[in-house]
């Protein structure tokens, strides 16, 4: 069986060498590489070819976040997962658009990372339970606040099955497939959901289906 | 920082003394030039009045003279007419009653001489008396005629008429013209004097101006003197005061920047040292708990450990957050407030809403951190002491500046009178960074901060 390689970045050496012993208890995962900070992922990832990168948000010379932009925007990138202190929906939002696929609390890094790094390598997300609670509540109070209605509720089933596999990181073209549709009705559906819930980009779009729990 | 105070020019010393000084001598010189002014004036007055009470003294006098002796003139040229047409009458004298008609008109001319004023010259004294004389005599040759026959006094009445009574007329008359001269003279004198009086009276009044001028000159010399010496006492003591200010502010600035480089440094042992070690810690735990899986417990210890490590990693997150809020640094300005604002509804029972326009992540250093100060303390403020259940923060951008404005409609304050150590940091940051803040409240009206902090140079091109 094909290992899942990895690299881990992490300005601390402790912490590093915490990672990898969790990793490496088990046999499908392989650390290839580690960095210290930001630009040294970068180049390692450039010429290393890692299946998954594990980047902390914290670090000198370039933080996580704009290392993960970097690196993603590469051919044949390796999917990326942050390790974060944030629960906060900017930092989540902020690590989305830069072509995060996995958000992972570091308190929870023992026991989420393997499963994180499993997803992400199947191309799925992965979002620490505790985020998706912050981030509900966060939305729940927002809308308790302006009187808002849950937007979720003006979407059809089609469309929840919609945004669900769209979230996870399907294509239009898989969504299509799967649900055998039309791949442009598979695309006017998609422009109706972000419609309905006013968003404007597919980070933001993620980070609602994380909030509202649909993935995780 | 260096405390020791530079070497500030003082004002010069000797000034000091000489000021009071001064002010003692132009007090003195004011009040002599007003009791000269009172003085000279009222010697003046003084000197004007007696000139004219003399004057008209000397009028008077003149003219009772003049009228006495006009009296004395008349009367005694009555008692001639009478004397004359009884020497020439052909009846004696007994036999007709204008005898004592004579007497009497004699009588009615010397009383006229002797009205005349005894305050005179003596020369003017001894004429008068001539006049009494001579009236006298003329009385004993009417008398003495009197007591001759008809035919005695019919015979000699032309002589005595001619070679007594006419010569001593003429000569009264000339006496009388003389006396009145003599008056003429003396009110001609008098008036000389008060007119040379009055040239005295001109010369002293025109020394006494040309000393009232020139010490008032010299006054207004000392004046200007003085006030120059003021006023430059009050250039030195403004310029002193101006860099105590300055110095003031200095401090205050590099207080602030201290406390901000303090801050940060802080937060990061918290968050890189104290931080990372507890979140090795956590791990470790997990790592451990899976070792025993059939241990309960064991298991139980290891999840007491956890929560126990898990609610300190929370504290200093927290702790480090507010000392330093990484979002500046990781995500920019907006962000960050927005951070802090989900951070405090998620907290407490007010609601921040941020609104941004075009702002952009890459703001200088210091003005997010002022930016993101000012929204704290205001916020703080809105949730403390103004009880306020939402507030919002409004944040823009301009081609030369950035504006934030915090309003809440909470209980307010007199914002004229009421300036906390809250608000005087606030201004305090905003003024370091050439800013301007205004703070607008009133009881029971909520509250609006409204700042505006301009864009370096450089950046405003930049964005523009």
């Amino acid at each position: 069986m094909k290992k899942i390689r990895i690299l881990l970045a992490d300005d601390h050496t402790l912490i590093r060498g915490g990672l990898r012993l969790t990793i490496e208890q088990h046999s499908d995962l392989v650390v290839v590489g580690e960095a210290e900070d930001g630009r040294r992922a970068v180049a390692l990832a450039a010429s290393l070819k890692p299946d998954v990168a594990v980047l902390d948000i914290g670090m000198p010379n370039l933080n996580g976040i704009e290392a993960a932009k970097q690196i993603t925007q590469a051919d044949s990138a390796p999917a990326v997962v942050v390790l974060s202190m944030h629960r906060d929906e900017t930092y989540i939002l902020r690590a989305l658009k830069a072509g995060v696929r996995g958000y992972l609390l570091k308190d929870s890094a023992e026991s989420d990372l393997v499963r994180a790094i499993r997803s992400v390598a199947e191309g799925k997300s992965f979002f620490s339970p505790a985020v998706s609670k912050v981030l509900l509540e966060d939305y729940m109070r927002k809308l308790q606040r302006t009187g808002a209605e849950d937007s979720y509720d003006l979407l059809t089933p089609r469309e929840r099955e919609i945004l669900q596999m769209v979230a996870e990181g399907k294509s239009n073209k898989e969504v299509a497939a799967v649900l055998n549709l039309s791949v442009y009705t598979v695309e006017t559906h998609r422009s109706n959901i972000m419609e309905k819930l006013k968003l404007k980009s597919l980070p933001e779009l993620i980070l609602y289906a994380v909030r509202k729990g649909i993935i995780a | 920082m260096t405390l020791t105070p530079e070497a500030a020019p003082k004002l010069p010393r000797e000034n000091r003394p000489g000021l009071p000084r001064l002010r003692a001598v132009l007090a003195l010189g004011y009040g002599g030039l007003l009791a000269l002014l009172i003085g000279s004036g009222m010697y003046a007055l003084q000197t004007l009045r007696s000139l004219h009470i003399s004057e008209e003294q000397s009028r008077n006098r003149s003219l009772e003279r003049r009228r006495v002796l006009t009296t004395v003139v008349l009367s005694a040229s009555v008692y001639a007419n009478n004397v004359e047409r009884i020497l020439l009458s052909e009846t004696p004298l007994e036999d007709i009653t204008s005898g004592a008609e004579v007497l009497k008109r004699g009588q009615e001319a010397l009383s006229a001489v002797k009205a005349y004023p005894t305050d005179g010259s003596p020369q003017e004294q001894s004429l008068v008396e001539h006049l009494q004389g001579y009236l006298l005599e003329e009385q004993d040759i009417v008398r003495s005629a009197n007591t001759r026959t008809p035919k005695e006094f019919r015979d000699r009445a032309q002589q005595i008429l001619s070679e007594q009574i006419i010569p001593r007329r003429q000569q009264f008359v000339t006496i009388a013209q003389q006396i009145e001269l003599l008056n003429d003279n003396e009110t001609i004198a008098a008036e000389q004097a008060a007119f040379s009086e009055f040239g005295r009276l001109q010369d002293r009044l025109t020394r006494l101006l040309v000393i009232t001028l020139a010490s008032g000159l010299l006054l207004a010399i000392g004046s200007a003197l003085y006030i120059l010496r003021l006023e430059r006492q009050e250039r030195l003591r403004y310029a002193e005061l101006a860099r105590n200010r300055e110095e003031l502010q200095e401090l205050s600035a590099r207080l602030l920047d201290a406390q901000e480089t303090e801050r940060r440094s802080l937060s990061r042992e918290l968050h890189d040292e104290v931080g990372q070690a507890l979140g090795l810690l956590l791990m470790d735990v997990g790592r451990l708990s899976n070792q025993i899986p059939g241990n309960a417990a064991g298991q139980e210890v290891v999840q007491r450990i956890k929560a126990v490590a898990e609610r300190v990693v929370q504290t200093v997150r927290n702790m480090a957050l507010l000392l330093r809020p990484s979002m500046l640094d990781d995500l920019g300005l907006v962000s960050a407030l927005e951070w802090y604002a989900r951070e405090v509804s998620r907290r407490g029972d007010v609601e921040v809403e941020v609104k941004a326009e075009n702002v952009s992540e890459t703001l200088p250093d210091s003005l997010t951190v002022c930016v993101y100060r000012v929204v704290q303390e205001a916020v703080n403020n809105a949730q403390r002491h103004a009880l306020a259940k939402n507030v919002t923060v409004e944040l823009r951008e301009t081609s030369t500046a950035v504006q934030v404005q915090i309003k809440d409609e909470g209980r307010g304050f007199d914002a004229r009178r009421t300036r906390g150590m809250g608000l005087l940091g606030m201004e305090e940051r905003v003024k370091r960074l050439g800013g301007t803040i205004a703070i607008e409240s009133q009881p029971g009206a909520g509250t609006s901060i409204h700042a505006e902090l301009p864009l370096p140079p450089t950046k405003a091109g930049h964005v523009a």
